[in-house]
């Protein structure tokens, strides 16, 4: 009997929220079930140094797990970080794997259909190549027909693919990227400007250079659930972005992981800066 | 009687007059259900030994080609052994383990409905079967992968299930077929003479099944169970490919904590290997052994 009774209640629940969503109100159920489990989980990269990867004991650190970080403390919650790949970090948002998604994902119009990615992007980044000083290339058009390796899943695969006629060999890691560049089975490797010029300044790819001007900059964002992008959740998070840029926080981790200072943290840092502090 | 060299009747002359069974001409290309068995254990024995050897030696001699050298490579891989050999490859194992439990379960299941008197339940098996042998491993883990809920809600309880346990259901699929396979073979290489003795001393269908065919047929199913048990923990690292961390995912995120130097994918991926290597290699003489002292002694 006390099985039927909680079936029942829990079938009048169900129906309840189905309504809820249906009027298109805040249920905010993700936010109250971060609270009352008193853990938030949140999905980031472990391929994806120095913003997310394990070191060698097997922990996940990097700059974007200090930023999750930060969110458990302000929320005065634990924090689980799940990893999530390129390929799935958006599906665990919408199943409920995870509860927020801080995972070096650039804000695209396709992509906020799907999640809910709220302002103000906490960083950006454009496309470069890195290809052989021997070669000379100038141009992106120099890129037309020729064979170029990248690494699944990175949106401007297909844009330099489409724009500059590119063939893109797209491998599942950058290790296996670059080697292949080594091995001279593509002109150039195509990735993110930011890792290129710290790659380029360890000084291990001396004969390499990165010749083109970056292009497609990109702002990155972090997402929560469609259903809270307009709720608590969403507006929190766009609160933490804003504190983060006014502190001047996300230069300070910027500096802490090795990442090379980008002129974007430094014009969102005056812009969002405290008028009163000078 | 001489067991370490070959099989009688097979791979040398019969030891009877009368031998029952052609002998198997495995040079004339007779299908051979253990082949990727038979090879492995075909290696020598030195083999584990000089693969690790050859590595220790090979990370030895730097040629630096540039400031980041192989011994960097070697080093940065030793500091990783720990986490990778415990948090990946013993989930290899695991993965391994479990799906070869279900898979037998439900392969043996699937075998017996194979040879049952009811022709429907005989042709349902049948298809299940050859359906999942039939078909590429990773379409069928792709597909459970995808098509399975992450969790499931039964009033308030949540159930959640996590990928790598999507994996090994996807996984022991193929194997029950197989399995499935094994057993109706096993079955069916006992004489049908036995069945009708049983029969004639009034055993019914199930006692004839249970207490004389079944007993006969465990020895033979043995060791063409291992054979796919070893094929099966070397097919786990396709889970890399849905995302489930193991050795081979966690390889690839330790390389990219190393900076993604390329001079790390062979230092890499040669310990999968050699982890890979020393876990069948065993396993696959061991099978020959096995399949050696059932065999019937012609």
């Amino acid at each position: 009997m006390k099985k039927i009774v909680c079936l029942v209640a829990g079938l009048a629940a169900g129906l309840m929220v189905t309504v809820g969503a249906h009027a298109q109100q805040c249920t905010n159920d993700v936010w109250n079930k971060v609270m009352s489990r008193g853990k938030v989980v949140v999905g980031v990269k472990a391929d994806y140094k120095p913003w997310g990867y394990r070191d060698s004991s097997g922990a996940i650190v990097g700059m974007e797990i200090d930023m999750a970080q930060d969110v458990a403390d302000t929320l005065g919650v634990e924090l689980e970080v799940v990893a999530v790949q390129s390929s799935n970090r958006m599906q665990f948002l919408e199943q409920g794997k995870i509860d927020l998604m801080i995972a070096t994902m650039s804000d695209r119009a396709d992509r906020r259909e799907i999640v809910g990615i709220v302002g103000p992007n906490y960083y950006t980044s454009g496309t470069n190549i890195m290809s052989p000083k021997a070669l000379g290339l100038t141009a992106w058009e120099d890129l037309r027909d020729k064979p170029v390796c990248g690494k699944q899943g990175a949106f401007y695969n297909q844009i330099v693919e489409e724009r500059y006629g590119a063939q893109i060999v797209a491998f599942t890691g950058n290790a296996e990227a670059k080697q292949a560049l080594r091995d001279k089975k593509c002109i150039a490797w195509v990735y993110d400007d930011s890792s290129i010029v710290s790659d380029l300044s360890s000084g291990e790819y001396d004969e390499f250079e990165m010749p083109l001007a970056s292009e497609d900059d990109n702002p990155w964002g972090l997402a929560v659930p469609k259903a809270e992008e307009n709720c608590v959740f969403g507006r929190f998070m766009s609160g933490m972005q804003y504190s983060w840029h006014r502190s001047g926080r996300l230069i300070e981790l910027e500096a802490k992981w090795g990442i090379q200072p980008t002129e974007y943290l430094k014009t969102q840092a005056e812009r969002h800066g405290d008028w009163l502090a000078n | 009687m001489d067991t370490r060299r070959g099989i009688a009747g097979v791979d040398r002359p019969a030891l009877t007059d009368l031998p029952v069974l052609k002998p198997v001409d495995r040079r004339a290309g007779a299908h051979d259900p253990l082949m990727v068995t038979r090879w492995l254990a075909g290696l020598p024995a030195w083999l584990p030994l000089l693969l690790i050897g050859g590595a220790l030696v090979w990370s030895t001699v730097a040629f630096a080609q540039s400031d980041y050298g192989y011994d960097d490579a070697t080093r940065a891989l030793w500091r990783w052994v720990p986490f990778l050999f415990v948090s990946g490859f013993l989930f290899n194992i695991l993965i391994s383990v479990l799906s070869m439990s279900i898979g037998t379960v439900a392969g043996a299941a699937l075998g017996l409905a194979q040879i049952s008197p009811n022709s429907g339940i005989r042709w349902l098996a049948w298809t299940a079967t050859q359906m999942f042998r039939n078909s590429p491993w990773l379409v069928i883990l792709f597909i459970v992968l995808l098509a399975f809920p992450f969790e499931i809600v039964i009033g308030d309880l949540i159930i959640s299930i996590p990928d790598w346990m999507k994996a090994v259901f996807g996984l022991s699929l193929p194997i029950m077929a197989n399995i499935s396979e094994i057993v109706r073979g096993a079955v069916n290489s006992v004489p049908t003479a036995q069945w009708e003795a049983a029969e004639s001393l009034s055993f019914n269908r199930r006692q004839i099944l249970w207490q004389i065919i079944l007993p006969q047929c465990y020895k033979r199913m043995l060791p063409p169970w291992m054979n796919w048990y070893a094929i099966l923990t070397m097919a786990t690292p396709l889970c890399s490919l849905l995302g489930v961390e193991e050795l081979i995912t966690l390889s690839r995120q330790a390389m990219e904590g190393e900076n993604n130097h390329p001079e790390l994918l062979v230092p890499f991926y040669t310990f999968a290997l050699v982890l890979f290597f020393l876990y069948c290699y065993p396993i696959a003489r061991f099978t020959m052994f096995l399949e050696r002292r059932y065999a019937v002694k012609l």
